[in-house]
């Protein structure tokens, strides 16, 4: 019985085999399953889950480029970037400084019994204790005093707290550096060749202070030095309204979404602070300036940090900007304008254009108080900010302040008169020392007045009452016509399409002159609830004052249509040598040849021996018109003093205007205050025409 | 058998002694387990050095007369031709001392030079290295730059009693500041040195060159040392712009390699300059500062 039940080897009763097949498929099913399944992940899933594998494993880190360079018109490198070198210490590579420091500094607090142990906040001390320390190395290293350590006593261990605050580790850095960017290397030093304060250190200190890093720090270990790039504006203040400044950004770079690493939507992207313009030139040519990021593909280790680079791709430097101005000119005109003091000794507010009269191109543009770019390439400090905000120096005077042009406008003035036939080149009016509009006597600003003035003396005095009497002959709609025949209402330095430029590369400013330009005329006064126009305002609209208000880069645009003989004049920042001349909206002056050339000759007398004859520039002949202009300055009566014109008087090339704020208790008048601007910078421009002759 | 297994287990114990006995030692022991190690090593190295230059002596000395009188007829002739070379040289520094003299520029000498002969190059960094024959009883201390004439050669990373061990300017320990000749602005660019692989030629990388620098036409551009870092003294020649990779253009800045001057695998003799005055760097590396 035994034997045969122990001989069964396979089933025999129809239940049992049942029963086996049910087993046999059970574990069929499973292994199906189980291969079906391996086999879905292997061939079908197998893409996806590596692309999962890898972003949880990989992160892309991007890198700014450098920013492409502006230059003058001949090439001088008006902004340039400089190397910066930065001492950074790889937080993987401190673990285990960090782990050791925390312990001995957990055990203190054991030994001191504390009633409850903040864990987080003993690592955060560890981190920052830690990090002093390897600043302090890097400080012994890189102090100049430090040059003979034979015979010193050790160094004490300065802490966050005993060392001097620039060489402090900065805990909220740190804490934000780790809860955003833990995988880059800490910054330690931000600019080894400015440590600490950001300034005042000579270039040859800060070239020292890197070399004495490189050369004597050691090179193996967690401390490593790294290279970027930092704006720089090798002459300082120099046209920095124009060139405008840079400001960090932390937006990701236009061209993130052309790099296939970067466009897996799960991949973790770091990236380091990018620069973006921030105003002038640097805004808006940034799309020009601004360059490709470089990006690299790191592996990551289980706590966060990068292992190892797999890829990368270096940036690419950003496309240069050729400015039309001239360095030479701009800094003669700065130049002119910082020798305008108040009897304090305080700059006084200012700005200065000067422009080609056939392209239009600006060869200077500056504007005073101004500001350092390069204190604003890195970190702003608030201090310096408010420094200038105080003086006023954010404002582009040239550009966007508004003015009344006092008796500059009375080129328009004439302009009208004639082109109305109210009066011609040749009327002599008498011109009394004062002119009776209403019931008010509008002054001449010479007490005896000038007896029988025509154009060309008119020009040449200045003489308001010729303007009043012209004025009110020509009308304020006709008056109002011309200003606005010269752009005076038109914004300038704005973009204008391609297709009106003809392709050409078109002039743009942010904040240009668009804002706030008055021609006033009988609706504005409505507009502006001041009751209806009167012949006082026409008047005083006569001799550029009242409701008038432009800037001074509209000035010298003024100067240069009437060089050309013609009305408007589309000024550029940029330099193209394809610019053929053509002005947008200009048309013919509409003077006659005798009545243009006695325009032009009153202009060429009021330098000769008028009001502006403290100008002069022996061997150059040319014309001009001066202005003083009142305004009121916290309440008080205060003068503007102007100055516009172009030169050579013959074969007109360069045109120009100067503006000055007189302050309220200054003595400024138009040719006195202004001319001697205009002369430094028609001088300078002599001076640069002599050698571009001698070149060729 | 149990004896062989025993005799076994007994090793593997004894290993594992040492080894958790090894990790559990103080640092300060294995630095000084280590140091013995290399002074017990230095009579061999001096010996080795010694036994090369005798080598070197007897092969000289086994030339033929024809070809001795022919080696001292080519000597007369640049004899005769350094003569003149001296003669002149001499009245430079006459001339230099009578200027000296007038305008009372008096250079206080800032490095005492140590001549030594070279022992051997230590192969466990890729011949990156040499071991010369003078050490800190000969005055040499640690983060001296050495030279040979005028040209870098490395500088002194661990010195004993009686032996030094140099980074060559190719070693991957090595790094300073230079200029590259033809840069009328004077940029600093970082030379640093690249682990060689097994049979090319040891290099030295220069980077952070600025973009728009161009390499003087027709000719190799040299690159010196700056004198700013505290411890090169200025003008030294560090060697070439491999011409070959120049453009070579690395993110913001260009970067090329450096052709050292010298070839590096023969040199005999160097000089060591100690500097007079101990500087940052070198406290960092004895750590006598922050430890």
């Amino acid at each position: 019985m035994n034997e045969s039940s122990d001989n069964r080897v396979l089933p025999s009763t129809p239940v049992e085999r049942l029963r086996l097949f049910g087993v046999f498929f059970f574990f069929l099913a499973g292994f199906l399953y189980v291969v079906g399944g391996l086999a879905y992940r292997q061939l079908i899933q197998s893409n996806d889950l590596k692309e999962q594998s890898d972003t949880q494993s990989r992160r892309v880190v991007l890198k700014p480029p450098a920013r492409g360079r502006i230059y003058d018109r001949n090439g001088f490198p008006l902004v340039d970037n400089r190397a910066r070198w930065s001492v950074k210490a790889d937080l993987a590579s401190l673990q285990k400084e960090f782990r050791a420091e925390y312990l001995r500094l957990l055990s203190a607090e054991r030994a001191r019994e504390a009633v409850s142990t903040d864990r987080e906040k003993i690592m955060e001390d560890a981190r920052v204790r830690v990090l002093q320390g390897w600043l302090n190395k890097v400080w012994f290293v890189i102090d100049e005093t430090n040059r003979n350590t034979k015979g010193r006593k050790p160094l004490t261990k300065l802490t966050t707290v005993t060392a001097p605050t620039e060489r402090q580790v900065n805990i909220d850095d740190l804490r934000k550096h780790l809860r955003e960017r833990r995988a880059l290397p800490f910054t330690l030093v931000n600019d080894l060749a400015f440590p600490g304060t950001g300034q005042a250190l000579t270039s040859e200190d800060g070239v020292k202070s890197v070399a004495r890093f490189i050369e004597q720090f050691p090179v193996e270990g967690p401390i490593r030095l790294e290279q970027d790039i930092v704006r720089t504006y090798p002459f300082g203040v120099m046209a920095s309204h124009v060139l405008g400044y840079v400001k960090d950004t932390d937006a990701l770079p236009a061209n993130v979404d052309d790099i296939s690493e970067v466009r897996v939507e799960s991949m973790q992207k770091l990236h380091y602070t990018g620069k973006t313009g921030a105003a002038g030139v640097e805004l808006s040519y940034d799309h020009v300036l601004s360059g490709r990021s470089g990006w690299e593909l790191w592996s990551k280790t289980s706590s966060g940090y990068n292992q190892t680079r797999l890829k990368y791709s270096e940036p690419e430097q950003g496309g240069n900007v050729l400015l039309s101005l001239d360095y030479r000119i701009q800094q003669a005109a700065e130049s002119g304008l910082a020798n305008l003091k108040d009897p304090q000794g305080n700059l006084l507010p200012a700005a200065a254009v000067m422009l080609d009269v056939h392209t239009g191109e600006i060869l200077a543009l500056a504007s005073q108080p101004s500001f350092d770019p390069n204190r604003l390439a890195d970190r702003v400090s608030s201090k310096y900010y408010e420094e200038v905000e105080k003086l006023g120096g954010w404002l582009n005077r040239a550009t966007q302040g508004l003015y009344a042009p006092g008796s500059t406008f009375k080129v328009i003035t004439a302009t009208a008169g004639m082109r109305k036939k109210v009066v011609d080149w040749d009327d002599a009016l008498e011109c009394g020392a004062f002119f009776r509009v209403g019931n008010r006597d509008y002054p001449e600003h010479e007490p005896v007045g000038f007896g029988e003035v025509n154009l060309d003396k008119m020009l040449a005095v200045s003489c308001n009452v010729w303007n009043y009497q012209v004025g009110l002959r020509t009308g304020i709609d006709a008056l109002a016509a011309e200003a606005r025949r010269f752009g005076l209402d038109t914004p300038l330095l704005q973009t204008v399409s391609d297709v009106e430029t003809g392709g050409l590369p078109m002039t743009e400013l942010p904040f240009a002159a668009n804002r706030g330009l008055v021609v006033p005329d009988r609706e504005y006064k409505l507009r502006i609830g001041a009751g209806t126009w009167n012949d006082g305002d026409t008047a005083n609209l006569s001799i550029g004052q009242g409701y008038l208000l432009t800037t001074p880069l509209h000035m010298a645009c003024v100067a240069a249509s009437i060089a050309r003989g013609e009305t408007r004049t589309v000024p550029s920042i940029i330099h193209s040598v394809e610019r053929n001349g053509r002005h947008l909206g200009a048309q013919p002056i509409g003077l006659n040849p005798d009545q243009l050339e006695a325009l032009r000759g009153g202009m060429v007398r009021c330098v000769e021996e008028g009001t502006a004859r403290v100008a002069r520039i022996q061997g150059l002949p040319y014309a001009g018109k001066t202005g003083t202009a009142e305004y009121f300055k916290k309440g008080e009566k205060a003068h503007l003093a102007w100055m516009i014109g172009y030169a050579p008087a013959e074969n007109p090339v360069v045109a120009f205007a100067v503006l000055v704020e007189g302050q309220t208790d200054t003595n400024t008048w138009g040719g006195k205050t202004a001319g001697p601007v205009a002369k430094a910078m028609l001088e300078a421009w002599a001076g640069t025409a002599e050698t571009t002759k001698a070149a060729r | 058998m149990d004896q062989n297994r025993q005799g076994a287990r007994a090793s593997y114990v004894a290993l594992s002694i040492f080894v958790a006995v090894w990790i559990l030692l103080p640092s300060a022991v294995r630095r000084l387990n280590r140091e013995a190690f290399v002074e017990f090593q230095a009579p061999a190295l001096h010996l080795l050095g010694k036994s090369r230059d005798l080598a070197t002596f007897w092969e000289k000395k086994s030339r033929s007369v024809e070809e001795m009188s022919a080696a001292g007829r080519d000597l007369a002739r640049i004899n005769a031709a350094l003569e003149i070379k001296v003669n002149a040289l001499e009245d430079l520094r006459r001339e230099n001392v009578r200027l000296r003299e007038i305008t009372r520029y008096n250079v206080p000498a800032e490095y005492m030079s140590v001549v030594a002969r070279v022992a051997t190059r230590d192969s466990s960094s890729w011949w990156q290295r040499i071991v010369i024959r003078k050490g800190r009883n000969d005055g040499i201390r640690p983060g001296a730059p050495v030279v040979f004439g005028n040209t870098v050669v490395g500088r002194v990373t661990a010195v004993h009693l009686t032996t030094s061990e140099v980074d060559l300017v190719t070693s991957p320990g090595f790094r300073c500041t230079g200029y590259l000749e033809g840069d009328d602005q004077n940029h600093i660019v970082l030379i640093n040195g690249v682990a060689a692989n097994s049979l090319g030629t040891a290099k030295a990388r220069v980077s952070v060159i600025p973009r728009d620098y161009s390499m003087p036409a027709g000719q190799q551009a040299r690159v010196f040392t700056t004198g700013m870092g505290g411890v090169f003294p200025s003008r030294l020649m560090l060697g070439y712009l491999d011409g070959g990779t120049y453009a070579t253009q690395v993110g913001n800045f260009k970067e090329s390699l450096l052709i050292p001057s010298r070839d590096l695998y023969n040199l005999q003799e160097v000089s060591v300059l100690v500097p007079l005055h101990q500087n940052p760097g070198e406290a960092l590396m004895q750590g006598d500062q922050f430890q």
